[in-house]
């Protein structure tokens, strides 16, 4: 069997569900999160045998790698979708007041179903070394992600949500081609992997054509990661995309981002001429997203602008990891940093998708008395939170340690500097949460029913980020 | 016969006049029809370069079969943009970019 194997994996799995949601006659959708969970829960084992990577010489070797970074982050976007799988059941109730009611239990099924078409597509992502390919496999993730942020068709937030979605990817996806197509011009190839040795062949004039195709590129991707100069779309598309797809794409999608920008850096870094400026330029986004990030989280009153802005803030973390690419130790703090992520942003947006159920808002005030209501969902969202915020013997912690300790070593010191103060203002708001669950009045005393499902998914998600900040050696294990 | 710089000069022109229609114009289906003259400058230029064939001398094939790649993602995009614009349209009925403000903090 081979690696590849896996990406027609989850879409044949993806086929499947559709094929039974169309012939099963039943109003409850629930199995099909569940079955689409199991499914991906058995490629991820698969993930684990010894596969074979596409062999030299095959057509596929030309487009797609098994190196350790695709096989991480493989498993990373299937640990992702199968939380996010199983979030869906306990947004039932909202998909049920936002969709036109032609039936009970219409359009549940694709919401459910769709996520796993965007797992493959961003699997390609991650694994792909070639131009074409990455920008195919990253336009099946984003279109199928533009239907998912304006799945909630009724609802005016969404539809706005998923318009600056669709305008602002559509216009990305411009730059990303047009930067794909002045590379190509210069290098006459497509395939990231050759770039260096083509650019070594070339003469000095051309140097200036190629930057503007790689600066065309990084605007790209920096839609992707939601990092600066493209990072404006991301509170807006967080606070109206229904939470699940939320969740799914401040994780998986920016993971994805990350691995390509990633592996075109890992090739330009042995052409002198380009290395110093791109590191230059990248050095100076982190500094920009950290500072915009965090700044503008601090005033945010509503719960998923705050993780959106939050969510641009650790991008320009996960920059500074990038801009130290030079040490050995990089990739695998910003594959900690991403694993550290997974958990703690998942967990938020599980608390936080079963608060705004119960509450009926997503505004920090809801969270108001939370201790008394649920003391499970407000120990695990302050777990969430102080793993977000950086307190030792978390997840969040060992990674933004890693990131500092290799910005250092690669003599990054303005970085680390504003890294540090950035990190007191996230403090400052992700307390914030906190003081409401603990210190504010509830205005009702009801307690918040919590579903099996979601108890499980707590439970795993807060075991991984204590764990992760105890005992984080076998993730970094996995990258070196 | 045209050269190849007069191909990109084309590709350039156009790929300014998407941009500009993106950031000046207000009305949706505008800019969406922007965005795809920003493909299609794209198109134009890796036709250009693969008919040219700079590096190599001959003719590369690799980035005219990216164009159709290209061409076949924009229909994906437009079937579900134009999809989003009309149940935009259905519960606004608006297609102005100003006219979205909901989100807002």
């Amino acid at each position: 069997m081979n690696t590849t194997s896996l990406e027609f994996a989850v879409v044949g799995l993806g086929i499947l569900l559709l094929l039974a949601e169309a012939f099963i006659d039943r109003t409850n959708k629930d199995y099909l999160a569940y079955l689409g969970a199991a499914g991906l829960a058995i490629i991820l084992v698969l993930s684990f045998l010894p596969l074979q990577g596409p062999a030299t010489g095959s057509p596929d070797s030309a487009f797609l790698t098994s190196d350790i970074l695709s096989v991480f982050f493989t498993r990373f976007l299937l640990v992702s979708t199968i939380v996010v799988l199983l979030m869906t059941p306990g947004y039932k109730p909202v998909l049920a007041r936002y969709l036109p009611a032609e039936k009970e239990g219409a359009g549940v099924g694709e919401f459910t179903i769709l996520p796993l078409f965007v797992c493959a597509g961003l699997m390609w992502m991650v694994s792909a070394i070639d131009f074409i390919m990455i920008f195919v496999a990253l336009e099946l993730a984003t279109i199928t992600l533009y239907v998912l942020s304006t799945y909630l068709r009724q609802n005016m937030a969404s539809l706005e949500a998923g318009t600056k979605f669709l305008i602002l990817g559509a216009l990305s996806t411009g730059f990303f081609v047009y930067g794909i197509t002045w590379i190509f011009g210069v290098t006459g190839t497509t395939n990231i992997v050759s770039l260096p040795q083509s650019i070594s062949l070339l003469p000095e004039s051309s140097t200036l054509p190629l930057l503007f195709g790689v600066a065309l590129i990084l605007v790209a991707l920096s839609f992707k990661i939601g990092a600066f100069p493209f990072q404006f779309w991301v509170p807006d598309v967080y606070q109206g995309a229904p939470t699940p797809v939320t969740a799914y794409l401040s994780v998986a999608s920016k993971a994805a981002g990350f691995v390509v920008l990633l592996r075109l850096l890992v090739a330009l870094e042995t052409v002198p001429v380009l290395a110093h400026k791109l590191y230059a330029v990248v050095t100076l986004l982190a500094g920009v997203t950290l500072i915009f990030g965090n700044l503008a989280a601090i005033p945010q009153t509503n719960m998923k602008r705050l993780l959106g802005y939050s969510s641009v803030a650790h991008a320009g973390y996960l920059l500074m990891g990038v801009a130290s690419l030079g040490s050995l130790m990089a990739i695998p703090a910003i594959g900690l940093y991403f694993a550290a992520y997974l958990v703690m942003t998942l967990l938020s947006f599980v608390v936080l998708m079963v608060v705004a159920e119960a509450t009926g808002g997503e505004e920090i005030s809801r969270f108001n008395g939370l201790s008394q209501r649920s003391p499970l969902l407000a120990g695990a969202m302050l777990l969430a939170m102080a793993s977000l915020a950086g307190i030792p013997f978390t997840a969040g912690f060992v990674g933004k340690f890693l990131i500092f300790e290799v910005a250092l070593k690669q003599g990054h010191f303005g970085l680390v500097a504003i890294g540090c103060i950035t990190v007191a203002a996230g403090f400052y708001y992700y307390f914030k949460v906190a003081r409401a669950m603990y210190w504010q009045q509830a205005t009702e005393e009801t307690p918040i029913p919590v579903s099996m499902t979601i108890k499980l998914l707590i439970a795993l998600l807060g075991a991984g980020i204590l764990a992760l900040g105890i005992y984080p050696g076998p993730v970094l294990a996995a990258l070196r | 016969m045209p050269t190849l710089a007069n191909y990109l000069l084309a590709s350039g022109i156009l790929f300014a006049v998407g941009l500009g229609g993106v950031m000046l114009r207000r009305s949706i289906i505008i800019i969406f029809m922007s965005l795809e003259i920003m493909l299609n400058a794209a198109n134009l230029a890796l036709i250009a370069f693969s008919r040219y064939g700079l590096v190599s001398g001959h003719q590369v094939f690799d980035a005219q079969i990216l164009v159709f790649f290209i061409i076949t993602v924009a229909a994906a995009e437009v079937a579900v943009g134009l999809a989003i614009i009309v149940s935009l349209y259905r519960a606004r009925q608006t297609t102005h970019v100003e006219d979205l403000d909901t989100l807002k903090f």
